[in-house]
């Protein structure tokens, strides 16, 4: 690796840890995050992890923050924030930038600088990479299992074959989906040896040495033993093991479209390349898109290549399209899933970029071409920096879905004035009670009151100082009892609100009066 | 291939940093996790803290992204019950002057608000700056009002904050204000706490009962919203008659 790529690495790393830790604390928790936040509690105050085969993903998320919390002295979790969670994610993301050193010689040291340029600034990666869910750690985790395997392939060394089967048991114990990663990988694979066979003559007749079945054999028993250690949580739960199998029952049903979250095939792809809301600015990654292509050509035409593989970079264009394909077609759809395939899309942009700019003479063009790639890098940060901070929680941001509203942390500034005015303390009683249980992620921001329950009805005995009840069940509030304080934004169109016993009441409008109320 | 041998060497020595993660994730907790909990909290004499059971809260998948639109569902499904007023009341507030805190509201934008356009379109929906702003009407005499309905912009499900509606005779709402409606509970507009409750915009706007109070001037009060610091109205009716 030469000097000069080392310090285009290092500039990507920066830009990527200081757009990824911008304000990292200041959107509001993602139901889902906070759903993690508190899985993660029983692992980090009673050490116990069940792997759930239904819901909620694989167990390296929560046994990686709780590595990651005790290496650096992580208080107790009442005293966690959002940001320390959320740094867990973005490690990971910046994990991404990382390794691509392991593959400086697949993707040409220029087509390496481009895609560790793309990797920092993509507004989707940016983005995610601040959320604490599975999706970095699946990408990361792959991206691992691929660059072992790649070094494995160049050097035939045991040691990478076996750091690649760690990279495949930690991707089996992130997320569920890894198989359709792997599974568009395999085709991949197999569709790049019938070109290379069959098709791509043009090539030298290098004989590739064997792969050693040895070498094969301790990759797989390394990634089964990972995945074995993972879902058992360190032997505590041996049926952990058999839901990892039996989770697929569950996911399929949603696949095929029992859930909410079915979506059209152009769902990712219109977030990705152009989403213009009303009212909004224009957010695209297209130019990405193009580079990708330019190097699919470059790969498939063995032209220009300026250092990469060709074989590498047809694996890779087969690959993100095979993948993108799988994630389009099945119904069920998040948008954090666009990143499984993208990240194939932002390593040949790198590509594409340097194929670009290998094919110009003039060196004034070239220039040209050069500040207009660096512009389109630009607009990619400006884009990643808008979705970090004015646009962190605005539906308006093309990878906001279902995003807790800002509106939510006013109601919890309520909440703890009144138990500033309650003797009781953090010791108040609180009751919540939301239709269908939709009161995430309040768990969350409540975790340091001592007395809280949680009920899909309204209770029958509702004498708690403090009530936070789906608009629907205001209906059965006592007005002489208990009296309003407020209705608060959970999500778009999803509201709770603030009930106040009488007596907490009191001492609420008698701080609160002045000389001008009626 | 020099480099790739040292790719190698450091892969090796970070390989050694895997029996240490595994100690750290599987490293038991030494502190009791519920100590804290089981201690009681200002325990003084006999008495301690009543401890209850309660139901820890259910797990839950991710939830259905609800976009933002026009077509909102009404928040409930009873019929508002009808106002009973005088007979012959007219919607006074066509023919007032109005004004705004906002001084970037111009007269034809403020003329939107009696224009009897009262639907759920961006063209029907006048907005004002972030923060506390106010509309005043000046009807040009003393009135006898009974009833108010306001519409802010219920183009989307959301709510209006610290919504404050005031009638006075002093055009500087200094002297002899009397509030119609108060909503701000914790007073951070500064005109005082309101024990009135908050309210989902619906296209039925919201009813207020003036009594038959006598003013001049009403003062329109709001501060954004759940979904957004902008203060947003689409139409204000002011039913009343000119006082004897």
């Amino acid at each position: 690796m030469t000097r000069a790529l080392t310090v285009v690495l290092l500039l990507a790393l920066g830009a990527a840890f200081v757009l990824r830790g911008l304000k990292l604390g200041e959107r509001p928790m993602h139901n889902d995050e906070a759903v993690n936040a508190i899985k993660f509690r029983e692992l980090w105050e009673r050490g116990t992890f069940r792997y759930d085969p239904n819901e909620h993903h694989g167990p390296s998320l929560f046994y990686a923050t709780r590595a990651i919390g005790r290496l650096t002295g992580a208080p107790d979790f009442q005293e966690y924030t959002e940001a320390r969670l959320r740094w867990v994610t973005v490690l990971f993301g910046l994990g991404l930038v990382a390794l691509l050193p392991l593959v400086v010689d697949g993707l040409g040291r220029r087509g390496t600088a481009w895609a560790a340029l793309f990797t920092s600034v993509s507004p989707a990666f940016v983005f995610y990479s601040r959320y604490f869910i599975h999706e970095t750690l699946l990408v990361f985790f792959t991206f691992l299992a691929f660059v072992a395997a790649w070094r494995y392939w160049r050097t035939r060394r045991l040691g990478w074959a076996v750091l690649s089967g760690v990279g495949l048991g930690l991707m089996s114990a992130t997320k569920e989906t890894f198989v359709l990663t792997l599974a568009a990988a395999a085709l991949a694979l197999a569709l790049n040896l019938l070109w290379t066979r069959f098709i791509d003559a043009s090539g030298l007749p290098l004989k590739a040495q064997r792969v050693s079945l040895r070498h094969l054999a301790a990759a797989l028993v390394v990634w089964l033993a990972v995945v074995v250690v993972l879902f058992t949580s360190f032997f505590t739960n041996p049926s952990g093991l058999l839901d990892s199998v039996r989770t697929y029952e569950p996911w399929l049903h949603r696949a095929e479209g029992a859930s909410p979250h079915i979506h059209a095939w152009y769902f990712y792809l219109h977030r990705l390349l152009i989403f213009h809301p009303d009212n909004g600015p224009v957010w695209t990654e297209a130019l990405l898109l193009v580079l990708g292509l330019v190097a699919a050509w470059a790969g498939f035409a063995r032209k220009r290549l300026d250092g990469a593989s060709a074989g590498l970079v047809r694996f890779l264009t087969l690959y993100t399209l095979l993948l993108t394909a799988i994630y389009s077609l099945v119904a069920y759809k998040t948008p954090w899933c666009l990143l499984n395939f993208w990240h194939g899309m932002l390593l040949l942009a790198g590509v594409g970029a340097a194929v670009l700019l290998r094919g110009i003479r003039q060196r004034s063009v070239y220039w040209c071409v050069s500040l207009l790639l660096a512009a389109g890098a630009g607009h990619l940060t400006w884009q990643a920096w808008q979705l970090d901070t004015t646009y962190a929680a605005d539906q308006r941001n093309p990878y906001v879905y279902a995003q807790t509203s800002p509106d939510v942390l006013d109601l919890l500034s309520l909440v703890e004035k009144l138990a500033a005015l309650s003797p009781e303390g953090d010791r108040m009683l609180i009751q919540v009670a939301a239709a269908d249980g939709d009161y995430w992620p309040l768990p969350w921001y409540l975790r340091r009151f001592q007395q809280v329950g949680w009920w899909e009805h309204l209770p029958a005995d509702t004498r708690a100082c403090v009530l936070i009840v789906s608009p629907g069940f205001s209906a059965g509030m006592d007005p002489a009892q208990a009296h309003q304080m407020g209705i608060f934004g959970l999500r778009p169109r999803v509201f709770l609100e603030l009930y106040v016993r009488d007596e907490l009441w009191q001492r609420w409008m008698d701080r609160n009066r002045s000389n001008r109320s009626p | 291939m020099k480099t790739l041998r040292n790719d190698w060497r450091r892969l090796a020595d970070g390989a050694s940093l895997v029996p240490i993660l595994f100690s750290l994730m599987m490293a038991p907790n030494l502190r009791a996790a519920d100590e804290s909990k089981d201690k009681p909290a200002g325990a003084s004499g006999d008495m301690v803290p009543l401890v209850l059971k309660l139901p820890d809260p259910a797990f839950k998948g991710t939830p259905k992204d609800i976009p933002l639109g026009p077509n909102i569902e009404p928040m409930s499904d009873k019929p508002r019950p009808p106002m009973m007023v005088p007979a012959g009341l007219k919607n006074i507030a066509p023919g007032s002057k109005l004004t705004s805190s906002d001084k970037n509201a111009t007269a034809d934008t403020l003329a939107k608000l009696t224009d009897g356009d009262k639907e759920a379109s961006e063209q029907s929906i006048i907005y004002l700056r972030k923060g506390s702003q106010w509309v005043q009407m000046d009807f040009g005499g003393p009135q006898e009002i009974f009833a108010i309905v306001i519409w802010h912009a219920h183009n989307s499900a959301k709510v209006y904050r610290d919504v404050i509606v005031q009638a006075s005779d002093d055009p500087d709402f200094v002297n002899n204000v009397q509030v119609l409606f108060n909503n701000d509970y914790d007073n951070t507009s500064g005109l005082g706490a309101g024990t009135d409750r908050e309210y989902f915009e619906t296209r039925e706007g919201k009813l207020i009962n003036a009594k038959g109070i006598k003013a001049r001037y009403l003062r329109f009060y709001c501060k954004g919203s759940t979904e957004s610091a902008l203060n947003e109205y689409t139409e204000i009716e002011v039913y009343g008659r000119p006082a004897k």
